[in-house]
């Protein structure tokens, strides 16, 4: 009775949302074009396109998800207001701040059973009533912590399977609607976004899971209730639900997949989820609602592996490769190709061959995945991957994911600190940067906040590194991040222009990257690591390959300096080995100077001695959204 | 500290004793002639069929409801045995459970208030750095990259600040070096510049007076030639402009004040005093 007199309470309370907002329409090539010609003072007024990239966590849970909901006792208000640059105090006690706010998140709880834990640990009688509910309720308040852990990875478990343990559409009801109430009275156009989004836990083994992300606001979202792993464990049926959403009530949505790493072989497969050859419709389908993938958070990063990509130096990054995400599957060698970002954006191009549409046609975010309630990735200020592993002098050997098998479980030092989203949108609000997702204008990081921008064209030329306005000549002559080059090449050559400015809190930059892809001539995919510009005048050696950076991190006392690097870097790149008849994709990837891990600031800070495998230093990097060329006809 | 007492053979002897004691004052109870009563309202009936229909989608036959009453009846009878016993005492399950049910008496209150104006306009104008418009600026800079510019850096700010204070306006955006640092930002504050621009670069922008470009300004991209276009004062906002805001803080902090004040006139009622021996007294800062 009370949750349903409160949430009818918070309906009436909820402001009516009043701010209609235009789509955000970007200007053509012509259009920006003539903007810079015109002959004003100021080659800046009128322009159109995205000026200030926005930070945010797509992936972020709080006690409302059943699994965080056993270990942490802050809520989704608490994972607002830390995330807009808010103080708050964590589950264990401490006092938590980022360093600099957020522009915007989406509060993705598990949409299985969501927002039970709240209810359980309030002994709802609805819930407590039934066996697992009594039984887990009496673990989670034993104030064991064993116990707790225990309890809190049974619960996991219980998600993969096909019957909810406890069943309570009411309480879904109530509390996805007290959600998206929360969620439309933090969000502030122009200041902070509080986008609407959960997340689909299909098959927890094997991480399928899907972020699922709205453009509207409540009064949209509350026409459904999150599509959950009990309604269907098949990604397909997601989309087709969400396609019959779309049509039916308007609404907008996206998905972003994550974790491919610990799919064992599944994420970007070339068959069906059943294991039939994939079709045109359903590859249509994926390509709708799937433009963004997840390349890099705190279970690890996706980009690429270093069986995949053995000439590339910096694959082996944050890398989690042992087994599917609970540990009851070893990972084979051969899984790896369906599992990260570079090798499935290669797959694309040769289903885009085969099928006329090219399913993993996606771009990059990064996102944290904690389920703190905090949106914490900073190297120095990292709050862990759940309450277990929350800042404590051991939490380094702490177990952050039981396998059955002991030796295949995931301890503390081995989390990522990772990432972020950066988004190009025109403006701060909730439509500007869903529409700038559809459009791939994003771009992942692990952490830092470094500014990235990346433009394909036929024209770009060396001068134009000399340009004080670069995304201005970038816009006027080609298209960015997440673009496509048409096949109209006639002996031209694509050339990208692509620059990046370092995070001013973070470390200076070593290098800028473009990753090729491409389908050859005798069908084969291809991958090829190119440097673009780099600082401190290096040459690259005999075997083509730029020397290190070097490394200025002192782990004793986790400070490094940018005596090395540079705070910018620019440059135009033309693509040597350019085929017009080959399908390809272009990608840039921003690498900084090395800088402490958040390992080596915990050492410090609490004078421990950790063990000699823990890595203590990081190259953090960005990864853009891809490029794509198709050869005509 | 608890699992040291809890191995202490003189608590183990206490709370036996404890426990005969209980028992024996139970059983001589129980021999009284006049029962406890229990009544089973239809309310109740109604409820207990209520929850079993919720679970199972269908109504309780007359044997399930049978059952489902007696079960009642048991519980309420070892729920009450269980009471003049004391379990409930050191129970953590139960302790937390009455903790929560107290808390959401307060959250309850707080869903149903709704402000006035005049308690927003006043939240607003008691917290001004809350919702306050932060004091703006206003600037443009040309950017000096030291890596292309090496020990030439402070002499060709020097010519390139005399440029831009003698020559036609519009040179600023052909002067310097190429960065994807703004050439201008609009009415923007001090935080806002350093998330851009750092923390030391916006500190020294924030003492520039309107008018001439001055420089060079350090930051750790380089440096930059400034100059400020406009000063706006900080300013309080009117509360039609931030009444969304308002809101969600006012409430939030009533209910905060709600909850302490619910406490401190709680606390009033106890003796507290902690016992804590002198040498334990850093356990539990460790562990911090």
């Amino acid at each position: 009775m009370r949750h349903i007199l409160m949430a009818l309470t918070i309906c009436v309370l909820a402001p009516t949302p009043s701010i209609v907002l235009a789509q955000d329409h970007l200007p053509d090539k012509a259009g920006v074009a003539a903007t810079l010609g015109k002959k004003e003072y100021s080659p800046y007024v009128g322009r159109e396109f995205p000026t200030r990239v926005l930070w945010g966590d797509t992936h972020l849970h709080t006690m409302v998800s059943v699994d965080a909901g056993t270990m942490n006792r802050l809520g989704q208000e608490d994972a607002f207001r830390f995330a807009r640059g808010e103080e708050v105090t964590t589950t264990h006690g401490l006092r938590a701040k980022l360093s600099r706010p957020l522009d915007f998140l989406v509060v993705s709880d598990h949409a299985e059973m969501y927002g039970l834990m709240p209810q359980l640990l309030k002994g709802d009688p609805e819930i407590v009533s039934t066996d697992p509910g009594k039984r887990w309720y009496k673990e989670l308040t034993s104030g064991d912590s064993d116990k707790i852990f225990a309890t809190a990875m049974e619960i996991v478990a219980s998600l993969s399977k096909k019957e909810p343990p406890i069943k309570s559409d009411n309480a879904v009801k109530h509390a996805w609607k007290a959600y998206t109430a929360l969620a439309d009275k933090y969000n502030e156009p122009g200041r902070f976004t509080a986008l609407i989004g959960y997340e689909w836990t299909a098959i927890g083994g094997y991480n399928l899971h899907r972020n699922v992300i709205f453009r509207g606001d409540a009064s949209v979202a509350n026409q459904t209730v999150p599509f959950s792993q009990f309604d269907s464990q098949n990604p397909e049926d997601l989309w087709s639900a969400l396609a019959e959403l779309e049509e039916k009530t308007g609404a907008e949505v996206l998905t972003i997949p994550h974790n491919g790493n610990l799919s064992n072989g599944r994420m970007f497969k070339v068959e069906t989820f059943d294991g039939r050859p994939l079709t045109k419709e359903i590859a249509s389908l994926r390509a709708r609602f799937e433009p963004l993938a997840e390349a890099t958070q705190i279970k690890g990063d996706s980009e690429t592996h270093p069986l995949l990509s053995p000439n590339d130096e910096f694959a082996d990054y944050e890398t989690w490769d042992r087994s599917n995400l609970d540990g009851t599957e070893l990972k084979k060698p051969e899984m790896l190709q369906w599992e990260y970002a570079r090798s499935a954006l290669k797959t694309g191009l040769m289903l885009e061959q085969k099928l006329g549409v090219n399913p993993f046609k996606f771009g990059m975010v990064g996102s944290t995945d904690s389920h703190t309630s905090l949106a914490a990735v900073e190297e120095e200020n990292f709050f862990g991957k759940h309450s277990g592993v929350e800042p404590e002098p051991d939490r380094w050997k702490h177990i952050v994911i039981a396998a059955p098998d002991s030796k295949l479980n995931v301890m503390g030092w081995q989390q990522a600190a990772s990432g972020y989203a950066a988004v190009w949108a025109t403006e701060n609000t909730r439509e500007a940067i869903f529409d700038a997702m559809k459009r791939k204008e994003t771009y992942a990081t692990t952490g830092p906040r470094m500014t990235v921008r990346f433009f394909g064209g036929w024209e770009f030329t060396d001068d134009d590194t000399n340009s004080r306005l670069p995304a201005g000549v970038g816009y006027a002559k080609g298209v960015p991040m997440g673009g496509d080059l048409s096949g109209d090449a006639q002996g031209k050559t694509p050339s990208f222009l692509v620059a990046a400015m370092k995070d001013p809190y973070s470390g200076n930059l070593d290098r800028i990257q473009i990753i090729k892809g491409w389908l050859d001539s005798n069908g084969e995919l291809q991958e090829k690591v190119y440097d673009v510009v780099w600082s401190d005048d290096r040459k690259p050696g005999s075997d083509g390959k730029l020397p290190p950076v070097g490394n200025t991190v002192d782990v004793e006392n986790a400070v490094w300096s940018n005596s090395i690097g540079s705070p910018e870097l620019i440059g135009v790149w033309r693509d040597p080995d350019f085929d017009p008849s080959e399908r390809a994709f272009y990608y840039a990837r921003v690498i900084e100077v090395p800088t402490p891990r958040w390992t080596a600031y915990e050492a410090m800070r609490f004078g421990v001695d950790m063990a000699d495998e823990v890595p203590m230093t990081t190259t953090e990097r960005a990864y853009t959204s891809p490029i794509w060329y198709t050869p005509k006809g | 500290m608890l699992k040291a007492i809890l191995k202490e053979p003189l608590v183990h002897f206490l709370a036996l004793g404890l426990i005969v004691f209980a028992v024996y004052h139970v059983l001589n109870r129980s021999n009284q002639p006049k029962p406890d009563k229990i009544v089973v309202t239809q309310a109740r009936i109604e409820q207990l069929s209520g929850l079993f229909t919720k679970t199972w989608q269908r109504p309780p036959t007359a044997a399930e409801l049978k059952g489902l009453i007696d079960d009642y009846v048991k519980e309420e009878i070892l729920y009450r045995e269980a009471l003049a016993l004391g379990l409930d005492i050191d129970d953590t399950v139960i302790r937390r459970r009455m903790r929560q049910k107290m808390e959401f008496l307060s959250d309850a209150v707080i869903d149903l208030l709704t402000p006035a104006d005049e308690d927003l306009q006043n939240y607003l104008n008691a917290n001004p750095s809350k919702f306050g418009k932060a004091p703006q600026i206003a600037f443009e800079q040309v950017f000096l990259n030291p890596d292309s510019r090496g020990d030439r850096i402070e002499e060709d700010a020097a010519s390139i600040l005399e440029a831009l204070n003698s020559h036609a306006p519009g040179n600023a955006t052909t002067l310097g070096d190429a960065t994807l640092l703004p050439y201008e930002l609009g009415a923007t504050s001090a935080t806002r510049i350093s998330r851009t621009f750092g923390p030391q670069f916006a500190k020294a922008v924030d003492l520039l007076a309107p008018g001439a470009w001055t420089g060079p300004i350090k930051s750790t991209f380089g440096m930059h030639l400034v100059r400020v276009n406009k000063r706006e004062p900080g300013r309080i906002p009117a509360l039609s402009e931030v009444r969304h805001a308002v809101k969600r803080e006012w409430t939030q902090e009533q209910r905060k004040k709600l909850e302490d004040k619910h406490f401190a006139e709680l606390l009033k009622r106890y003796k507290v005093s902690i016992e804590r021996q002198p040498n334990a007294a850093a356990e539990p800062e460790a562990s911090q």
